[in-house]
Formats: structure tokens, C-alpha cells, sequence
């Protein structure tokens, strides 16, 4: 699963920490499925789009299968299927949530005002919600995270931490930034590299740059892996940046950091480049630092390898941060509160008009 | 009860194709006539009109296909889709004539040309009461013609569409060759509302066969399919057996050609085309005439010519099974023929032979349009129709409706052309 997929996942599971929601995920796959995930049905409907790819599937059969539904939130909501599935929801009257997953930035939900459809927005950041905010003035909420606190945990595993150990965990592309961090790696340091080859020519110059420094690869690993990698290391660094190392500009390079999240909740003290969302994930300098250039990473990893940065107690504050802030319960609360806000709103316009109908 | 009725056509007279756009005028007159309060949202005319436009005539929409030079075979896709699928300007104008009209009920025609399926779901949406009168195989036409990850933007992906509607069919032929061709059925049910003659212009009808000569009348588009190759290689055997006769064809199309064919079977003193006549002109006509002639093709809907013909006591010799024949029983009201040449011949050559009481058939065809296809119990049945129809409805009071609509359209056009 990517980001996206991991996002609704998350929130998913969030709100099943609140009582008094059912829930269902309904998705487009290439055949018609249907099975449960973490209790929750997931009903995958055959795509039916004459357009390729996935964030242009869509299936006529939502009309019939949204139908009765209290309300709709629809992830991706700037793709053909979030335009397609705006439609149709809000023809059948469902009020509508929308929230962008960095999947498109579909015109006619953006110019064409699309999203002036929706009775709410949740972002995923402040960050991600500017770049819709524009176009969008009704009510809405930032919700960054959830991550799973007890799956992403210090005490899961009985690891021993490597303070010294910088790890980066994204798949292996351009604009994530990971050749800043080879960069300014000092040789005191050690680095890991956790994540998939999605750009192979970037590997190869992350592999020659990596010559002659303390630097790993582990291009496949399992959640268990992950936590555990999580567990053993010192910090953890998100590079990501809007201008990659070929020149090529990014748009929203990052609309939130989740595995930074994921890091922090596994008690790792962390760097962030000032790309995207990313600085607002870091509220507190005892539990993690934003840098906006090579040079202040340089510094950054010098502190680290000094024993300047982090203190004793940074891990502690990361989790502790993350559990009250981006806690699957904390933003259960929020998106439920988000979510009745919603279908109350919507209930009392249609009272409204049946109202002044009959007067 | 007094109603408020919109009409909602692609054509309305003065410019017709046929039968379907003169009921609908016919129809809408009807119910002003009864009291109703009656608005029609139709497209524009290019055909000068001699007498004011009515004011509860609204010539606001476009109309996507109709260009008289140009065979529909060589539309564009764009076209098309304008024409069946959506066309955003004139679904914008079907929302102003239901927010300012407020009507209780949308009687809606062919909505082929003008975006039908877009409006269809904006009715649906709005939960407009709405009936569709079926005169010919819309539904087929924008099943076939759309492509079905478009026709999921409004629901229509199977009859869906048609649901909320309540449906009025001129045959019971037409319903199943929709079904047969779109899979659509409408499990709501549907009235059989066949064609009617308002015989109020009509004349006495004169002697038959006079002097010895059999005077054949036609009158519809002048094309192929409708049978006018058939009339003509029918009325040269009759030439070729010196049978007395004459054929006078009203209307208009391919004239060009049967000019050409008339003249290379040497048949000019036989066969006149005589242009289009309006409505009422027809019926005054056909009392002079011995037979009216109608070897259209199988599928045709209902074609409400040969029913006037039959009104004015002028046996219509007719295709067996298209969609009028369901009305009238063969050797009683008319002749039925199977659509060849030597068979239309043949009858023919029975009403000039004088082996048919024409007088007899004449009357029983009178009778049967006085009665079961008077104008008059037709418009009663469509009238109470509305009636059971209406009811309260409310127009949201939502600024983001046209946004909707403008989303599905944009989707729409996207989806079909990338």
C-alpha cells in the first residue's frame, strides 16, 4: 500500500475507536471484491473507465451501492474519481467530504470549482489545505496522521538503539530528497536506507554516492521489519525537497509525512527538510529539527554526532507527541466530531427548505 | 385540478420531422384548452412563421443534429453527444423553466438533438414529476450512442433513468423493440397511447373511384424507408397492366432521386409530388383520394398519417406490422401488405380493380378514430396521466445546482474525449 491507501487505512481504523459509525470502504480494483479488513468491508467495484489509469477508474455502480449511506468521504477527491464520485454522491443527496491524497490535481474539481461540491474538507496538513484553500471556503479540518501508536511503538520490540544510526525510510525517488542526506552525512554517522526502488537511475546515483560512507540499502521490508529498523535507530530523517537533484521541480512534494509520524511514534527523535507539510509535524525542537539547506543539515548531523541534539528524553516527547496529536483515538475524536458537524449541517438546510416550502 | 405543464421537445411545429412533434403541439394546445397552465421549452425554427409565437412557446434550446443539407450519418461524435447525452446550455435552460415555471408535472417528447439524458437526470434529481411519451426509440438511441462509463454520470446505465418517470408508449411494438435493442424495460409499466386524429378540420369524404380511376394518396418524409421506392416500382406494374390510376405524394426529402425515378419509369403522368401541406390542408385532401398509401418500414413507431387518412374515411393500404397496424384490423379498416413491391401492387390493383368495398372500410376506419383513437379520449387518458402524476415537489434552494450540472457535463465530455 502507498501513502493514499495507508491514509484511509488509518482513518478507517481511527474512527472505529468511536462509537456509533459503521463503516465501509468502497474502492475500484480491475474485478468486483468484497472482504474485511480489520472488520471494516471493503467492497472493490470493477473499474469501468475507458481511461487509464488508476486515479481515472471509476464504477457506475456506486450509485447503487452508496445509496442509504449517512455520508460519503471521498479520498483522492482531486482525481477523475474523485470528480466521478462527487457527482454521483451528491446527486444522491449523501453529504460529501472530500480530501486530497496528493493523487491529481483535476481541473475540473480545482478551476472548473468542483470542489465548492463538497460539504467539508479534511486535510492532511495545513500545507495541503492551502493548496486547495483557494478553491474551497467551506468548512474544513486539518488532520494530520492517525498512525497507529501501538502498532508503530518503542516497547513492541526489544531493540537496542543505536543513537548514532540516522535512518530514512521512502520510496526511492527524486523527490524525496534522500541525496541530501548522503550528502551531508559525516563519517561518524552510520545511515539506512529503507524503501523501494521506484526511480532506478536515482538508485544508482544514491549507491555511487554512497561509496566510501557508512550507508545501507534494504529495498524490502515488512511492517515487522520496519518497526523494528525503527527501534534500532538514532534519528530518523525526512529529506523530501521541491526542486529534486535533476532539476526538475515538485509539485506537493509532501502533504504530510507519515512515516515521520510513524517514526516519532516508535520514539525516534527526527530531522525534517522544510519541503511540503513536513515543518509542521515538528512543533517542539526537543523532539525534532527542521532544516532548509545542506549546510544546516551539516550542522544538524554534527549536533547528532557531538551528542548535542537529541536529549535524553526526545524519543519520549516524539511518542508522547504523536499520541496526543495524531493518535488513531485523538483523530477518531476530531473526525467524528468533523464528520456529525457535517450531516448536521446538511440536515438542518434540507429542514430549511422543507420549512420554507410549506410556509 | 388545474395544472402547470411543461412540455419539453426537441422539435415543434412549424418545423416537424412527423406525427410525433404535430401530437405534441396537438397535446400542449389541448391541455391550454382545458384550462391548464401550460409552458412549452422546445428549440429554435428556422420556418418563417406567419402568426405570432405564443408566449407559452420558449425557443431557448439548441438543437444538436438538425441541419437539413447534412445526413445525419456525418455528425460528429461532439454533435452527437451534444445531441443525446448532454448538452450544458440547454439542461441550464430546463433547470430556469422549472425554478421560474415551477411546473407540476414535465410532460417531455423527443429529447433526441437537445441532451436528453442530461435533463432526464436533472428531472430525477429535482424529483420532478415527469412522464416521457415515446413516439419513437429515444431510449435506444442514447444507450447505443453513449458510452456506458458516460451514461453512469446520470445514472443511466441501465433503465435507471427511466424510472421516476411514468410511460407513455405510441405502440406496444416500440416498447419492444426498445427492449429487444437496449435492454431497457420499464418496470413501472407504461401506457399504450397510439396515435390520434383531431378529425375537426376534416371533410366528407367523395365518391370513390371516380370516372373509373383510383387516386392514391401518401403523405410522410419522402425516403426510402418510409416507401417511396416501393410506391413508385409498385405504381409502375399497375402502369404495366394499364391499370387507370394516380399517385399524389405529399411531403419532403429525397426528392431529387424520385423525381429521376418517376422519370426513368415514365411514370410523370402518373405520380405528383406535391410538397408539405399543413396538418389541417391534409385532412381536407385526403377525402378526394381512394386509398392512402403507407409502406413504411417494420420499426416505424407510429405513423399517425395513414390514422388520419383512416379518420377521413380513406382506407390507408399499410406495412403489416409496423406500429399503427396494432390499431386496425386488416380488410376491415385498412389493408395490411407485406413491404414488397408486388405485394403493395397488389393491392392496389384490388382498390382500382373495385374489389374492395373502399365505402365500407372508409366508415369502419371513421368509427375506429371517432372512437378508440379519437383525439378527444386521448387527450382525456394523457390529461388524467398528468393529473395522477403531480404532486408537490420542491426546487432546492441551491446555489451549487449548476455546478453540479456543469461537473456531469465536464465529466461527461472528458470521459468520451479523453
Amino acid at each position: 500500500m502507498g501513502g493514499g491507501e495507508r491514509y484511509v487505512d488509518y482513518i478507517t481504523q481511527s474512527l472505529q475507536t468511536v462509537e456509533g459509525f459503521d463503516q465501509a470502504i468502497f474502492t475500484i480494483g480491475p474485478d468486483d471484491q468484497l472482504f474485511l479488513r480489520n472488520g471494516i468491508p471493503i467492497r472493490v467495484l470493477k473499474n469501468e473507465s475507458s481511461q487509464p489509469g488508476m486515479t481515472n477508474a471509476l464504477s457506475t455502480f456506486l450509485w447503487r451501492e452508496l445509496s442509504g449511506f449517512d455520508l460519503v468521504h471521498i479520498h483522492q477527491c482531486l482525481t477523475l474519481f474523485g470528480a466521478y464520485s462527487t457527482a454521483v454522491v451528491r446527486s444522491l443527496k449523501i453529504p460529501t467530504v472530500g480530501t486530497d491524497l496528493g493523487g491529481g490535481e483535476d481541473q475540473q474539481m480545482l478551476r472548473g470549482r468542483g470542489v465548492e461540491l463538497l460539504d467539508g474538507v479534511v486535510s492532511i496538513s495545513q500545507y495541503a489545505h492551502n493548496l486547495l484553500g483557494s478553491y474551497f471556503k467551506g468548512p474544513h479540518e486539518i488532520i494530520i496522521g492517525p498512525v497507529d501508536t501501538d502498532r508503530f511503538s518503542s516497547t513492541s520490540v526489544n531493540a537496542i538503539r543505536n543513537p548514532r544510526e540516522i535512518l530514512c525510510v521512502s520510496r526511492i525517488l527524486p523527490h524525496k530528497g534522500i541525496d541530501r542526506v548522503i550528502a551531508a552525512l559525516p563519517a561518524s554517522l552510520s545511515l539506512t536506507i529503507v524503501g523501494r526502488v521506484y526511480h532506478q537511475s536515482y538508485y544508482e546515483l544514491l549507491c555511487k554516492m554512497a561509496e566510501g560512507k557508512n550507508v545501507r540499502f534494504i529495498l524490502e521490508a515488512n511492517d515487522d521489519t520496519l518497526v523494528d529498523i525503527y527501534n534500532r535507530s538514532g534519528v530518523f530523517v525526512q529529506a523530501s525537497t521541491a526542486r529534486d537533484v535533476f532539476g526538475n521541480n515538485i509539485a506537493k512534494p509532501e502533504l504530510m509525512g507519515l512515516t515521520t509520524l510513524e517514526a516519532m511514534s516508535c520514539g525516534l527523535p527526527v530531522l525534517v527538510s522544510d519541503a511540503g507539510s513536513l515543518p509542521e509535524l515538528v512543533t517542539d525542537a526537543r523532539f525534532g529539527r527542521v532544516f532548509f539547506s545542506h549546510d544546516d543539515l551539516v550542522m544538524l548531523f554534527q549536533e547528532i554526532a557531538d551528542g548535542v541534539w537529541p536529549g535524553p528524553n526526545a524519543g519520549e516527547f516524539a511518542r508522547s507527541h504523536v499520541i496526543s496529536r495524531h493518535g488513531l483515538n485523538a483523530i477518531g475524536i476530531r473526525l467524528a466530531d468533523f464528520y456529525k458537524r457535517t450531516v448536521a449541517r446538511q440536515k438542518k438546510q434540507g429542514n430549511d427548505i422543507a420549512n420554507s416550502v410549506s410556509h | 385540478m388545474i395544472l402547470r405543464i411543461l412540455f419539453l421537445t426537441n422539435l415543434y411545429p412549424p418545423l416537424i420531422l412527423g406525427g410525433y412533434e404535430i401530437a405534441c403541439a396537438q397535446t400542449a394546445e389541448a391541455m391550454r384548452n382545458r384550462g391548464h397552465e401550460v409552458q412549452v421549452l422546445t428549440t429554435w425554427s428556422h420556418i418563417p412563421q406567419r402568426e405570432a409565437i405564443p408566449d407559452w412557446v420558449h425557443r431557448r434550446l439548441d438543437l444538436h443534429w438538425y441541419i437539413p443539407h447534412v445526413p445525419n450519418h456525418t455528425l460528429e461524435v461532439r454533435d452527437l453527444h451534444s445531441a443525446v447525452c448532454s448538452s450544458y446550455a440547454n439542461t441550464l435552460h430546463l433547470l430556469d423553466a422549472l425554478s421560474n415555471f415551477r411546473p407540476d408535472v414535465v410532460s417531455a417528447w423527443n429529447l433526441t438533438g437537445i441532451g436528453g439524458l442530461a435533463m432526464m437526470d436533472l428531472m430525477n434529481y429535482l424529483e420532478v414529476p415527469w412522464t416521457l411519451y415515446l413516439g419513437d426509440r429515444v431510449p435506444v438511441d442514447i444507450a447505443t450512442n453513449v458510452p456506458d462509463d458516460v451514461k453512469g454520470i446520470f445514472n443511466a446505465r441501465g433503465g435507471e433513468v427511466y424510472e421516476r418517470a411514468h410511460i407513455f408508449s405510441v405502440s406496444r411494438n416500440l416498447l419492444d423493440e426498445i427492449e429487444l435493442m437496449s435492454n431497457i424495460t420499464f418496470p413501472q409499466g407504461a401506457d399504450i397511447v397510439a396515435g390520434w386524429v383531431d378529425l375537426a378540420q376534416s371533410l366528407p369524404h367523395q365518391p370513390y373511384l371516380q370516372n373509373g380511376k383510383a387516386r392514391f394518396v401518401a403523405a410522410s418524409a419522402i425516403y426510402q424507408h418510409k416507401g417511396t421506392d416501393l410506391i413508385i416500382e409498385a405504381s409502375a406494374q399497375l402502369q404495366a397492366s394499364g391499370v387507370d390510376f394516380s399517385v399524389d405524394i405529399f411531403g419532403e426529402g429525397d426528392l431529387p432521386r424520385y423525381i429521376d425515378m418517376v422519370k426513368r419509369l415514365h411514370l410523370q403522368d402518373r405520380i405528383r409530388f406535391l410538397g408539405s401541406r399543413p396538418y389541417a390542408d391534409l385532412l381536407k385532401a385526403y377525402a378526394g383520394y381512394d386509398a392512402f398509401l403507407c409502406p413504411t418500414w417494420e420499426r416505424d413507431p407510429f405513423p399517425f398519417a395513414p390514422l388520419g387518412a383512416a379518420g377521413c374515411c380513406t382506407p390507408p393500404i399499410l406495412t403489416r406490422n409496423c406500429g399503427t397496424s396494432e390499431r386496425m384490423v386488416d380488410r376491415v379498416h385498412c389493408i395490411k401488405i407485406e413491404r414488397t413491391t408486388d405485394d403493395l401492387a397488389r393491392a392496389m390493383a384490388e382498390v382500382a380493380a373495385g374489389r374492395v368495398d373502399l365505402e365500407k372500410m372508409g366508415r369502419a376506419g371513421r368509427r375506429l378514430v371517432e372512437g378508440d383513437l379519437s383525439f378527444e379520449r386521448h387527450i382525456q387518458k394523457m390529461e388524467s396521466a398528468f393529473q395522477e402524476c403531480a404532486r408537490p415537489w420542491e426546487m432546492p434552494d441551491d446555489p451549487t445546482l449548476p455546478l453540479l450540472l456543469f461537473l456531469k457535463h465536464n465529466l461527461s465530455v472528458r470521459l468520451r474525449f479523453g
